[in-house]
């Protein structure tokens, strides 16, 4: 098997895989060795899909030996199987970042045998980048639940991000689709990596040349939509990962099915990527925004509006707290109106101490104002009166009746419901509504909802 | 406008360099006014207004950049980045914006409600996230142990990549063709150069094209066909970028002729 067939299908069974970030170090480049590291990432190119490629992302291996039914590598599938040598995969990495493809490598695997046997295998590989190639670019490298803390150890000392999978948001879940996988199997590495993590910050900040322990720290992903958690629980479960493993990133990824398996949803089903989508705005809340779980959902009220993002949907619900002064609001509180982020509250902060802001200086400062002027006042003053229906209607994420023309073919000019649009639309078009009309129909439906509600 | 200057109708002429646009902003100090448009020699000859030529005087240039380093990095930053937009009205843009600094102190490069900062903020936030796209998107080739790439960008971003490019190849040559502009930046291990180049052959080399191979094998294979989104795609990589990018160009055809030369 050529090279090029093997990275083929090692990147095919890797794509999958969510994470493919570069951030969370800042290394600058040194003579003698090859590459450096932003902070913030970067991305170096864009799938038709949409996502971004940071990163290398190949499976060391992909013949594994355990049977996860929503997995394609599970042993049980017909697909072809090919494993990388350490120098392949070395020279691939050096030959692609010097052409400015890549941002470094994400390196995963199937189990090969045993988790010892395999990360054996990706430290050889990693240490062979680092030390025989003297590279100083990105490295992501998974932990396969169940390794020896020593190897992962080792793993970290080479690697800048590490990333132990969750899989799926609940150990019932797990034993019903992952039988060779247990929640202690995947926290207990997750804990030792927060805590050495933590550890050489520590040492880092009193001797420089201290050895770096994943500098980038750690994240994780789970799946959604292939099990029955909700919302709620979801973001209960994410909540706890940040505050008590200090994770950088969660990642969650709609259920794609792949697979075909009366414990899984039908083949049919279409990925959840507007439940994604939420949940990756709640997530957002919760890092930049200072909001916390119980604020966005509750028990009574596990999902996310499909039509309304979480900020607006909180919003409405405490219409007590606006509206906000934005002259004189602390920062938090100007990152609860919705419309308004950490970059114009940053800007409208600095700009503040050097003049008043009215609605026209708020423009040129290049806050968005379809939402935000509903909630603000300038200098005591509401910058705009809409009736309810008007701004129930500023409020409705557009992103959820999106329609357009998708060419799949050359001759395919029918417009369609895009990708994260609301279930219900593609519904009404997989019926055979004029998607346009179907999302129009939604959108009044879910617009009189709104208003009757305020 | 807080401070005292008569809006006149009148043109400044330059010679499009960056002290000679210094001397533009001394000129308006001395003559207390500010002009209704600030022209580089490539820009119309026909104008509304009448024109007055500006003369480059290092000497006065050196003073109105000492007066810049008093108002602090932001400001600096700020007009350096603003200055390399293509944008046929930046002279004024910045013009003002740097009286308007002299006159306020380095706190109004922060008043990002004011007209004339926020004109020189969009200017400069253009160019700069311009920049950090060829940082994405730059494709390097090899030939002959050197690397080059070619880019279209709108404005004059070479200045903003060297440090990125240089920090991260610390042992590479490399070269990159600004052909949008005629330049080139070219980093040897004895330094780095801005060159006047006119054309960029791209190479030949077999290996190089089995790299190039090797890496739209690798991009063809990411993509999850059930989550496909062209719009997404398009928004975070526009199709500008794609001329320049292997993976996105068809797949290339194999070499006929001999290996060309760079036409430095």
């Amino acid at each position: 098997m050529d090279l090029a067939e093997k990275l083929e299908i090692l990147a095919d069974s890797a794509k999958y895989d969510v994470a493919c970030t570069s951030s969370g170090v800042d290394r600058a480049g040194r003579r003698g060795s090859l590459g450096s590291c932003s902070a913030a990432g970067i991305c170096h190119a864009f799938t038709p899909d949409g996502r971004c490629v940071s990163l290398l992302k190949v499976l060391y291996s992909n013949a594994c030996c355990y049977d996860c039914s929503y997995c394609v590598n599970r042993r049980s599938n017909e697909v072809r199987r090919a494993t990388f040598t350490p120098r392949e995969l070395a020279e691939l990495t050096i030959g692609f970042y010097r052409r400015n493809y890549i941002e470094g490598l994400f390196l995963s695997s199937a189990v090969l045998g045993s988790p010892d046997n395999t990360t054996e295998r990706m430290i050889e590989a990693l240490r062979i980048l680092r030390q025989e190639y003297r590279f100083n670019g990105y490295i992501h490298a998974k932990t396969i639940p169940g390794t020896d803390p020593r190897l992962v150890e080792q793993l970290g000392l080479l690697a800048d991000r590490l990333s132990v999978n969750i899989e799926l948001p609940s150990e019932a879940s797990l034993q019903l689709l992952a039988p060779d996988k247990e929640k202690a199997a995947i926290l207990r590495p997750m804990g030792q990596i927060a805590a050495q993590s933590a550890q050489s910050r520590r040492e880092l900040s009193v001797y420089r040349h201290a050895p770096a322990f994943a500098p980038a720290g750690q994240s994780t992903q789970m799946i959604i939509g292939a099990t029955p958690e909700t919302d709620f629980h979801i973001m209960r479960l994410t909540e706890g990962l940040y505050q008590k493993y200090s994770l950088k990133r969660v990642f969650y990824s709609a259920y794609l099915p792949i697979v075909q398996d009366r414990r899984l949803p039908a083949l049919t089903t279409r990925p959840p990527l507007l439940r994604e989508h939420r949940l990756y705005q709640a997530d957002w809340l919760l890092r930049f925004y200072h909001f916390s779980a119980g604020e966005l959902l509750s028990e009574a009220e596990p999902n996310f509006d499909p039509y309304l993002d979480p900020k607006c949907s909180w919003a409405l619900r405490n219409p007590a707290f606006f509206p906000v002064e934005v002259n004189t609001a602390p920062r938090v509180a100007l990152l609860r109106v919705p419309g308004i982020g950490p970059k114009s509250a940053g800007r409208i902060l600095s700009a503040r101490r050097q003049q008043h802001l009215g609605m026209a200086e708020l423009k040129r400062i290049g806050v968005v104002l379809k939402r935000a002027q509903y909630f603000i006042t300038c200098n005591g003053a509401a910058p705009a009166h809409g009736t309810r229906r008007e701004i129930a209607g500023a409020l409705l994420d557009p992103k959820a009746f999106g329609v357009g023309v998708q060419q799949l073919s050359l001759d395919d000019f029918a417009a369609k419901p895009l990708p994260e649009a609301a279930p219900l639309v593609h519904e009404l078009a997989g019926q055979g509504m004029e998607a346009r009309q179907a999302a129009e129909l939604v959108r009044q439906e879910a617009l009189s909802c709104l208003t009757k509600q305020m | 406008m807080p401070y005292q200057a008569d809006v006149t109708d009148l043109a400044y002429r330059y010679d499009g360099s960056f002290p000679g646009f210094l001397c533009c902003l001394f000129e308006s100090f001395a003559a207390r006014e500010l002009p209704a448009a600030v022209l580089a020699p490539d820009q119309g000859q026909l104008s509304l207004f009448g024109s007055r030529n500006i003369p480059t005087d290092p000497a006065k240039a050196a003073r109105v950049a000492r007066g810049l380093e008093r108002l602090g990095g932001t400001v600096q930053d700020r007009i350096a980045t603003g200055f390399l937009s293509d944008d046929p009205d930046k002279d004024l843009i910045l013009l003002r914006f740097a009286r308007l600094c002299f006159e306020r102190g380095p706190g109004a490069a922060r008043m990002l409600g004011d007209p004339d900062v926020a004109a020189a903020f969009a200017l400069a936030r253009a160019v700069g996230n311009e920049a950090h796209l060829f940082i994405e998107f730059i494709r390097f080739e090899e030939r002959d142990g050197m690397l080059g790439a070619v880019i279209h960008p709108k404005n004059r971003v070479l200045p903003l990549l060297v440090r990125h490019f240089c920090s991260r190849l610390p042992d590479e040559s490399f070269l990159i063709f600004d052909a949008t502009h005629g330049m080139a930046l070219v980093r040897r291990p004895s330094g780095v150069a801005y060159l006047r180049m006119e054309r960029y052959l791209p190479g030949t080399d077999e290996a190089e094209q089995d790299w190039q191979r090797l890496w739209k094998r690798f991009y063809d294979a990411l993509t999850i066909q059930e989550r496909r989104n062209p719009v997404c795609q398009r928004t975070h990589q526009p199709k500008r970028f794609w001329q320049d990018m292997c993976e996105m160009r068809p797949v290339p055809v194999p070499a006929e002729e001999t290996p060309g030369k760079m036409g430095c």
